[in-house]
């Protein structure tokens, strides 16, 4: 050879890796111009049918709303139900983005050449989480002001213990998608799992209604689920002013939680990426 | 499967459809760990030391999805370059240095979608080079090419064998392979069948001759005729496009022994001999001879 390698091993190239990985996913991702409806439309749209039913049933002038204010303590139906459905949003958009981002990958046809580097692996996944985790906290931040404008909704609480719950949330809502992400290399394709999680949220972690209503099994599989914690404490952050004592216990449930997801998605993942290589699934469309 | 590839040298991987090629490529790339056995690239196990291997292997896979198409071909290149840790500023000068040397210089900043397939696998083989790796392993790096843009490659190619690399080709065309290769191992259902230098190679069957027919109305019941003639072996027919037109290839002791048995077995029953030829073998009737198949079945 005529000249010595250019490659210098080392945390900051991998870091810088790790950088690029992230700015690659933002460019791609802003080359699809579809992203500006999901990001203004989809969040008004999903939680109206909820809002308009839970409008129906407390009457116009909230005559109806008494049951609903003695089980939680708050009067504002409609941001309670707009937080819950933002953050099954967020999970629901993590397992369909995080959860297949190497299977996208994999049928671009670009896994391969990524796998070819000698970047540590899972930074392919953390890098592509990052503009999928600024496109999310975009579209809690339009939710929030969509909910204001429209509904006029009053977040009366504090917008720095929101954004700590929901920085608090990120482990167990991305550890999560990682598991899938892991799993999806080689069995391919996860809608079933995916149908099953979010369903499981939609049903257990009282994302339109109090838990309290619940039958108390179900309840009890509620408390198993991080989405439960993440929910009632990003409720009391924004819409009450009860201050952190108000969060402290969801809170340390929700690091618990991410903790535990984030330690199982990677394990998840080393363990599908070997086996992935062993079968040659990696190149498989 | 026992095989060492010297330092410096193009080594040309021939073997028909299924014979082990992409999988022997897919395990020294580290993206395929063998079932048994040892690899070793540049010194490096590529099961035990595979990051040290990486770093070792610029590799251009077959197929031009490699790289992405909603980026242009400069942030293909600065991307890659981050991932095989080459440091900011030489990144920068690694990158024109290549958009300049693979001639895209005008469209670096178009998206990848926009290009043609030539392109798209100039960008891939400028990402293989990025880190100025001493190995290179090339799949089919020419297949899909037009013709013109399948000769720069290949003179891409030598150039990059005078610079030092070493580069370990697969190819299914032959005369690639001959022009390119230093030696060349054939490889069949996963075992070395063959390896020496092409020259020496074709020296194996240069006492034979290469019969080649072009008939219509080709049938089976002819190939049998055929074969059973003294001294004609490794008979291969294939239709040429969508007419009642089949090239007859045959490998033969005596040519001339063996015309007028060919020409009688041939003529009637529909069949019309339209051309013949008696050729020296090339490195296909070498394949041929070693296989029984043609390189592209």
């Amino acid at each position: 050879m005529n000249a010595t390698s250019l490659t210098t091993p080392g945390f900051t190239s991998d870091l810088r890796a790790f950088w690029a990985i992230a700015r690659r996913e933002w460019t791609v991702f802003v080359r699809y111009p579809s992203w500006i409806i999901s990001l203004l439309i989809w969040p008004v749209i999903f939680p109206m049918g909820y809002i308009l039913t839970a409008r129906a049933l407390s009457g116009v002038d909230g005559s109806g709303l008494t049951t609903f204010q003695n089980t939680t303590g708050l009067t504002e139906y409609v941001g309670y139900i707009a937080v819950g459905t933002m953050i099954w949003m967020w999970q629901n958009i993590v397992l369909w983005s995080v959860g297949y981002a190497l299977r996208t990958e994999q049928m671009r046809g670009t896994l391969e050449s990524n796998w070819l580097s000698p970047t540590w692996r899972f930074s392919h996944l953390l890098g592509s989480s990052i503009p999928q985790l600024v496109s999310m906290l975009m579209l809690l931040a339009v939710s929030a002001l969509e909910y204001a404008v429209l509904f006029g909704v009053e977040f009366r609480g504090s917008l720095w213990l929101t954004l700590l719950v929901i920085l608090a949330s990120i482990p167990a809502v991305y550890g999560l998608g990682f598991a899938f992400a892991s799993v999806v290399i080689t069995a391919k394709e996860a809608n079933a799992f995916v149908f099953l999680v979010r369903g499981a949220v939609m049903v257990f972690c009282g994302i339109t209604y109090p838990l309290a209503i619940l039958p108390v099994w179900m309840q009890t599989v509620g408390q198993w689920l991080p989405q439960t914690y993440i929910i009632h404490a990003v409720r009391s952050a924004a819409l009450s002013t009860d201050g952190f004592a108000a969060i402290a216990p969801d809170l340390k449930m929700i690091l618990i939680f991410g903790a535990v997801w984030l330690a199982i998605g990677y394990a998840l993942f080393v363990v599908m990426e070997r086996r992935a290589r062993q079968t040659g699934a990696i190149g498989q469309y | 499967m026992d095989l060492q590839i010297r330092r410096g040298e193009i080594f040309g991987l021939l073997g028909p459809n299924g014979a082990g090629k992409s999988t022997t490529i897919r395990m020294l790339c580290t993206l395929l760990e063998p079932t048994s056995g040892t690899a070793t690239v540049n010194g490096f196990d590529v099961v035990k030391q595979a990051n040290e291997a990486r770093r070792s292997l610029g590799t251009v896979l077959a197929g031009e999805r490699s790289i992405y198409w909603k980026l242009t071909g400069r942030e293909n290149l600065e991307y890659f370059a981050a991932l095989y840790h080459i440091p900011a500023a030489a990144a920068k000068k690694r990158v024109d240095e290549l958009i300049e040397r693979m001639e895209i210089k005008d469209r670096a900043n178009e998206l990848v979608e926009k290009y043609s397939t030539g392109m798209r696998q100039r960008i891939a083989i400028a990402k293989a080079l990025l880190a100025r790796p001493p190995i290179l392993l090339l799949d089919e790096p020419t297949l899909g090419l037009d013709p013109q843009a399948a000769r720069n490659l290949r003179e891409l190619i030598a150039q990059l064998k005078a610079e030092g690399h070493t580069i370990l080709l697969t190819t299914h065309y032959m005369e690639e392979a001959d022009q390119l290769s230093d030696r060349i191992g054939i490889i069949d259902a996963g075992k070395v069948i063959a390896l020496d230098t092409p020259n020496n190679l074709k020296r194996r069957i240069d006492q034979k001759e290469v019969i080649r027919l072009e008939v219509s109305g080709w049938h089976e019941s002819i190939a049998e005729k055929l074969k059973s003639i003294a001294g004609i072996e490794n008979l291969l027919a294939r239709q040429q496009g969508e007419d009642d037109l089949w090239e007859v290839n045959m490998q033969a002791n005596d040519s001339r022994a063996a015309l007028p048995r060919i020409v009688e077995h041939i003529s009637g029953n529909g069949t019309r001999l339209a051309n013949m030829n008696i050729l020296k073998p090339s490195l296909e009737d070498v394949f041929i001879h070693l296989t029984g198949k043609a390189l592209r079945d």
